[in-house]
C-alpha cells in the first residue's frame, strides 16, 4: 500500500509560470527591495543601524561636508575613500537621516539592490540558465550579514555594488571583445569601487592584467623574448594596447585622484597610508601587543580571513562553493573560467596581502585566543566574499542533476537552520552589537549627561577618539569642533575658551594632551570652564558664564 | 560459503580480540570499592562515562530504579544531574538500560562487572558484521577487501578502545551501519520489506535513546530511508509521487520508542522535554557547600554546538597530536582516495555514507569538547571511523593487483593497529594536550606507552590469567603478532587465493 500525491502537469506549469515571473530581473528588484526594506526595519527597531562606530563616523563625514563649522568637500578627509560619503552628503543633510542612520540604509539598501539583481544577470551570463542564476541572487540576498550591513551607514555594500558592476561588464566584454561599452563601463564601475574603498585598488589593477593575459597568445608562446613582437600579430598587438589603455586611463584615474587629493588637501599623497589616522598606525598598537597573529605570516593570514569569510558566507555555503571552486576549474567547457575566478577572489587576494603586511587586522572568535583582549573584530571584511560564493554555488547548481539541484536546495536550507539556531553567528552584525568595532556596547555615562544637560553652544571634541556620540546627543553638527574644523582647532587646542561652550575630553586623546596636561592651556580651562561631569575616563567642562573672555 | 566462512571469521576474531583485552575486574564491585580504586587509570571505571552508565545499571538492577542513591551519585561525580532531591547520571539512559540483562546475569555468577561491559563488544560484533554485508553487498567489494575493512575498523582504529568498555560508541555504529543496511534491503523491496523498514525505525529510536547527537548522525539514513521510499512517475497529464505505505506505517515503532523515552524523561525529570543531559548539575551544589542559593537552572546542551568552535574542533579531531585522527590511525588517509575514486560515480548509497561521515565531523568539529575530555584518540568520530574503513577497501578494491595500495594499507594498519592495540591493552584515561600540560605529563599514545612499560593493563584476561607469566609488552606483542599476520593474510594471501581458483 502506498500513499500516493498527484501533481497535476497543469499546476506544475502554474508553479514555474509562477517561478519565471519571480526569477526576472523585475521580480527581483521588488524581492531584494522587500529584503532590504523588512531588515532595515529589523535593525532600526533594535537600535542596530549605528551599532558599528565607524558607521557613525561615516555618517559624520557626509554630514560635515553640508552642515559643519566648515562646510565643504575639504571635510572628506585623507583616509577613508570619499565616494561611500560622498553618497550620503544627499541624505544626512535631513537631519533625522543622519541622526537615525536610515541615510546609510538607503545608500548601502540601493546598493544591495543592484548588487542582488547583477550578480543575477552575472551568473546568467556565466551560466546562461536562469533557475542557476536566480539561486546566486538568492544566495546573496537572504546572507543574514549581508542582509545586516545593508541597513546600515557602512561602506562594505557600496564597494560590493561597484565591484559586482565592473566585473559583469568585465565578464561580458572577455565574451564578447567587440563590446567595448561593457569595457568602459567596467572601467567606469572600476573606478567608483576604487573610491569606495582600497579592495577596489586590487580589482582593477586585477581587471587590467586579465585584459594583458586574454590577449596574450597563449597557443604560441615565443620561447625567446625577442620573438614575442614577431610571433604576435599587429592586430592583437593593437588590440592589447588600445584596451589596457583605455580600460586603465579611466580605472586607474580613481587612484590618481585619491594621491592628488591627499596631496592637495593634506600635503602628502601617501597621506592615507601612514599618517597616524592610518590602518597601519592602528595596527602598531596590536603589534606592540603582540596581538597581530597575520602579520608576516601568511599562512595565518590565509587562516584568517579563509574563517573569517565562511562565518560570513555561512559555513555550509561556503564549502558548496569550494566543491564548485573545484569543478569549476576542472570544467573546460566554461571560457575564461579562470579569469572569472581571479576577478571573483580579489577580496581574498587583498585581504590576506592586508592582513599579511600588517595594514589590517581581523579577530574571530573561531581563531583568536581568548587571551587577546578582544576577539571579534573587524570580521565584516569576510562579507566581501559573499558574491564568490553566490556565483559558484550556482554555477554548481546549474552543473548539477536533479538530485544534486534538491541536495543544494537542502543544504541552503540547512544553512538558513543554522543561522536561526544560534549555530552560526551572524558575525558581522555581532562585530558592531557586541565586539570590538561597536559603538553600542561602549556608550559611556557621558553620552547621557550630554543628551541630557547639552544647552547649546559650540562643543570642542576629539572625533577620532570617538569619546562621545554626536547623533545621540542633541548637538547639531555645525556645533562641533573637531580636528577638521581649521582654524577653529588648532585655535582652541591653545585658547580653550575662544569658541567653545563645551569641552569632551577623553584621557589620553588629542583635547587631553593638548589642554588638560599642558599648564598653559589647563590653566586657561579651570579660569574660564567648570567640570561638569567627571568619570575616571572622560571629563566635561562647561564655559563659566561668569568669567568673560580676557 | 565463502561469506559464511567470512562471518564466522568475523565472529571468531573479533570475539578473540575483544575479550582478550576486555576491560574488567572479577566480582561484584559494590558502590564503596569505585573511589580511588576502579576509579584509577586502567580499573574499569576510571573514567565518569563508564562510571556514570554503570551506576544507573546498579540502580537499576539493585533497587529497580533509575534514580541514583547519594552513595551512586557521589560515584558518578561530576557528571551527576540534580532534579528534586534525585541524582542521575547525565548519559542518555539507552545503554544502562540495555547492558541491564547483562548486569543480572552475571551478578550471580560474581561477575557483574565483566558480563557488563561484554554487552558493548558483542554489540560491537555485530556492527562487524554489518560492516561486511556492506562492504559486499551494497559496495560490491570482494571478500578480502571488504575483510580489510572490518578489520581496519575494529582493530586499526581507536574504535578498539571503546569496544571493550561501557560506552555508546560502537551501539551507535552498529544501529548506524545495521539500519543503512536495513534500509537498502528495504529499498531492494525483498519480501519482508516492511521488516526491514520497521527494524530503520527501531534503530533510530534506539539510537537516540542511547546517546541524544544520535539523533542527527543518523538522519542521512532516515533520508536515505525516505528517498528510498519515494517514487516518481510521469503520467499523461500529472506527475505522481508515491510513497511506500511500509514508511510511514512503520513510523509506529519509533513513536513507540520514542514515547517511552518521553515517559522516561516526564517520570523522573518532570518533563518530557527534559534530557538527562539538562539537568541541572549536581557539581554547582558541591561547590556551593552543599546549599542552593537560587534554583538551578537546566542546562542548553544545543548551545555546546557551536560554528565558532569548529575551526580548532576540526584540527583537534583531525591532525591535533592530542586527539587526531590522522595521528593515531593514519591508515584513514587511505579512505580519501576511495573517496576521490568514487567521486564521479556517487550513487544514493555513496551519498549516503558521506552524509553520515560528514554529519560526524562537521557535529563533533562544532562541539564544545572536541578532545571528548579524557579519551584515546577522536573517540567522537568513532562512526566516521566506520565509513571511512569501507572507503579504504573501495580504493583497495579499484585495483585488485596493486601492490603499492596493498602494502601501502599494510604499512599504515602495522602503525595504525599498534596504537590501537596499546590503547586498548591500557588506558583511556588519556588527557588533552592543555590538561596535560598543565599537569606536566605526556597527552597522546606516549602516555599509554608508559603503562605498557609498567605492565599496567586494563584487560581482565591479562590480568586475570597471564600477568604472572607474561610481561604486558610480550602479551601485547602476541596480540599484535596474531593480528598482523591475520592482516597479512587478508591482504596478500587471500586475493590470491581466489586468483588461482580462477586460474583453474
Amino acid at each position: 500500500m502506498n500513499l500516493s500525491i498527484s501533481i497535476p502537469k497543469i499546476w506544475l506549469g502554474w508553479a514555474r509560470g509562477q517561478f519565471d515571473k519571480i526569477a526576472t530581473e523585475k521580480g527581483l528588484l521588488i524581492l531584494s527591495a522587500v529584503l532590504a526594506i523588512a531588515a532595515t526595519t529589523y535593525s532600526y527597531l533594535h537600535g542596530y543601524v549605528v551599532a558599528y562606530g565607524d558607521a557613525e563616523s561615516h555618517l559624520n563625514i557626509a554630514k560635515r561636508v553640508v552642515d559643519s563649522l566648515t562646510p565643504g568637500f575639504a571635510q572628506l578627509g585623507g583616509i577613508w575613500l570619499p565616494l561611500p560619503h560622498m553618497l550620503l552628503v544627499p541624505f544626512v543633510k535631513f537631519d533625522f537621516l543622519w541622526r537615525s542612520g536610515l541615510a546609510g540604509s538607503i545608500v548601502s539598501g540601493t546598493a544591495f539592490i543592484i548588487s542582488s539583481l547583477y550578480l543575477y544577470k552575472l551568473a546568467k551570463l556565466i551560466t546562461k540558465n536562469i533557475p542557476a542564476s536566480f539561486v546566486a541572487a538568492l544566495i546573496f540576498m537572504l546572507n543574514p550579514n549581508i542582509l545586516y550591513l545593508q541597513s546600515t551607514p557602512m561602506s562594505e555594500l557600496t564597494l560590493i555594488v561597484f565591484s559586482i558592476l565592473s566585473i559583469y561588464f568585465f565578464v561580458r566584454f572577455l565574451y564578447d571583445d567587440r563590446e567595448i561599452t561593457s569595457l568602459i563601463l567596467a572601467a567606469a564601475f572600476g573606478f567608483a569601487a576604487a573610491l569606495s574603498r582600497y579592495d577596489g585598488w586590487l580589482l582593477i589593477l586585477i581587471e587590467a592584467g586579465v585584459l594583458i593575459l586574454y590577449y596574450l597568445p597563449w597557443k604560441e608562446l615565443p620561447k625567446r623574448i625577442s620573438e614575442v613582437r614577431k610571433k604576435w600579430s599587429r592586430i592583437e598587438w593593437h588590440k592589447l594596447e588600445g584596451r589596457v589603455i583605455l580600460f586603465a586611463t579611466l580605472a586607474f584615474f580613481s587612484i590618481f585622484l585619491w594621491l592628488i587629493w591627499d596631496g592637495l588637501i593634506l600635503g602628502d599623497p601617501l597621506y592615507f597610508t601612514h599618517s597616524q589616522f592610518s590602518a597601519k598606525s592602528q595596527q602598531q598598537a596590536w603589534l606592540e601587543r603582540g596581538q597581530l597573529p597575520a602579520y608576516q605570516n601568511l599562512p595565518v593570514a590565509f587562516l584568517y580571513y579563509f574563517v573569517t569569510s565562511m562565518s560570513n558566507i555561512g559555513v555550509v555555503v561556503f564549502l558548496i562553493s569550494l566543491l564548485a571552486f573545484l569543478v569549476l576549474l576542472r570544467d573546460k567547457k566554461t571560457t575564461h573560467r579562470f579569469y572569472i575566478l581571479l576577478l571573483l577572489l580579489f577580496p581574498f587576494i587583498f585581504n590576506v596581502g592586508t592582513l599579511y603586511l600588517g595594514q589590517s587586522v581581523i579577530f574571530i572568535p573561531h581563531l583568536t585566543p581568548t587571551t587577546f583582549d578582544w576577539t571579534l573584530f573587524n570580521v565584516r571584511y569576510g562579507l566581501m566574499m559573499v558574491p564568490f560564493a553566490a556565483i559558484l554555488v550556482a554555477y554548481l547548481f546549474y552543473r548539477s542533476k536533479i538530485a544534486g539541484k534538491i541536495l543544494i536546495g537542502g543544504l541552503l536550507f540547512l544553512q538558513i537552520g543554522l543561522f536561526m539556531s544560534g549555530y552560526s553567528k551572524v558575525i558581522s552584525m555581532a562585530d558592531g552589537v557586541e565586539g570590538l568595532s561597536s559603538a553600542i556596547s561602549k556608550l559611556p555615562d557621558a553620552q547621557v549627561y550630554l543628551r541630557d544637560n547639552y544647552d547649546g553652544g559650540l562643543v570642542l571634541t576629539d572625533d577620532f577618539a570617538r569619546t562621545i556620540s554626536i547623533i545621540r546627543t542633541p548637538i547639531p553638527m555645525e556645533s562641533t569642533i573637531y580636528v577638521g574644523n581649521k582654524p577653529y582647532w588648532e585655535e582652541s587646542l591653545e585658547a580653550p575658551e575662544k569658541y567653545a561652550t563645551w569641552i569632551v575630553m577623553q584621557k589620553d586623546d588629542e583635547i587631553w594632551r593638548n589642554i588638560y596636561e599642558q599648564p598653559g592651556p589647563n590653566g586657561r580651562l579651570f579660569k574660564y570652564f567648570v567640570k561638569v561631569y567627571t568619570s575616571p575616563e572622560i571629563l566635561i567642562f562647561k564655559r563659566n558664564p561668569d568669567v568673560p573672555a580676557g | 560459503m565463502r561469506n559464511t566462512i567470512a562471518i564466522l571469521f568475523i565472529v571468531l576474531i573479533g570475539s578473540a580480540f575483544y575479550l582478550l583485552t576486555l576491560r574488567g575486574i572479577a566480582g561484584n564491585p559494590s558502590p564503596s570499592a569505585f573511589k580511588n580504586n576502579l576509579d584509577q587509570a586502567t580499573k574499569p571505571f576510571e573514567l565518569s562515562p563508564e562510571r556514570g552508565r554503570y551506576a544507573q545499571i546498579m540502580a537499576l538492577g539493585d533497587s529497580g530504579t533509575y534514580e541514583l542513591s547519594q552513595e551512586l551519585a557521589d560515584i558518578v561525580y561530576p557528571d551527576v544531574g540534580y532534579y528534586q532531591g534525585k541524582f542521575f547520571s547525565f548519559f542518555a539512559p539507552g545503554i544502562s538500560y540495555m547492558a541491564l540483562p547483562l548486569y543480572l546475569l552475571g551478578k550471580q555468577y560474581d561477575l557483574a562487572q565483566i558480563t557488563t561491559f561484554s554487552f558493548i563488544p558483542l554489540v560491537g560484533i555485530l556492527a562487524l558484521l554489518f560492516l561486511f554485508k556492506i562492504a559486499r553487498e551494497i559496495l560490491k567489494l570482494p571478500l578480502w577487501a571488504s575483510l580489510t575493512s572490518v578489520i581496519v575498523f575494529a582493530f586499526g582504529s581507536t574504535a578498539w578502545s571503546y569496544a571493550i568498555t561501557l560506552y555508546q560508541h560502537l551501539p551507535s555504529v552498529f544501529f548506524i551501519v545495521s539500519s543503512f543496511y536495513a534500509v537498502w534491503r528495504y529499498k531492494a523491496a525483498a519480501p519482508w520489506g516492511w521488516l526491514w523498514g520497521a527494524y530503520v525505525w527501531l534503530a533510530y529510536g534506539l539510537a537516540i535513546f542511547i546517546d541524544y547527537p544520535n539523533a542527527l548522525l543518523m538522519l542521512p539514513v532516515i533520508i536515505y530511508f525516505f528517498v528510498a521510499s519515494l517514487h516518481t512517475r510521469k503520467e499523461q497529464n500529472k506527475i505522481v509521487f508515491s510513497l511506500r505505505g511500509a514508511f510511514l506505517a512503520t513510523a509506529i515503532v519509533f513513536i513507540g520508542i520514542a514515547s517511552l523515552h518521553l515517559y522516561h524523561n516526564d517520570y523522573y525529570f518532570g518533563s518530557w522535554k527534559v534530557l538527562s543531559g539538562s539537568l541541572p548539575s549536581y557539581r554547582s551544589i558541591q561547590e556551593a557547600g552543599g546549599e542552593l542559593s537560587q534554583p538551578l537552572e537546566r542546562k542548553n546542551v544545543a548551545g555546546y554546538f557551536l560554528e565558532e568552535k569548529s575551526p580548532f574542533g576540526f584540527y583537534t579531531l583531525t591532525v591535533a597530536p592530542d586527539r587526531g585522527l590522522f595521528l593515531y590511525t593514519p591508515i584513514f588517509l587511505l579512505s580519501l582516495f576511495g573517496i576521490f575514486a568514487i567521486r564521479k560515480k556517487i550513487n544514493l548509497e555513496y551519498a549516503t555514507l558521506l552524509g553520515l561521515a560528514g554529519v560526524n565531523f562537521f557535529l563533533y568539529s562544532s562541539w564544545g569538547d572536541p578532545w571528548g575530555g579524557w579519551a584515546y584518540g577522536p573517540r567522537y568520530l568513532i562512526p566516521s571511523m566506520a565509513i571511512l574503513s569501507l572507503f579504504i577497501g573501495v580504493w583497495l578494491s579499484r585495483d585488485e593487483n596493486s601492490f603499492l595500495r596493498k602494502i601501502s594499507t599494510y604499512l599504515l594498519f602495522l602503525y595504525s593497529s599498534a596504537i590501537a592495540l596499546l590503547g586498548a591493552l591500557t588506558t583511556n584515561a588519556v588527557p588533552p594536550k592543555i590538561e596535560a600540560d598543565y599537569l606536566h605529563t605526556k597527552y597522546n599514545f606516549l602516555f599509554n606507552y608508559d603503562f605498557l612499560k609498567d605492565d599496567k593493563s586494563g584487560s581482565f584476561i591479562y590480568n586475570t590469567y597471564f600477568s604472572n607469566s607474561l610481561t604486558l609488552q610480550e602479551y601485547f606483542a602476541i596480540l599484535y603478532l596474531t593480528l598482523i599476520l591475520i592482516a597479512a593474510a587478508i591482504l596478500f594471501v587471500l586475493p590470491r587465493v581466489k586468483y588461482l581458483k580462477y586460474e583453474s
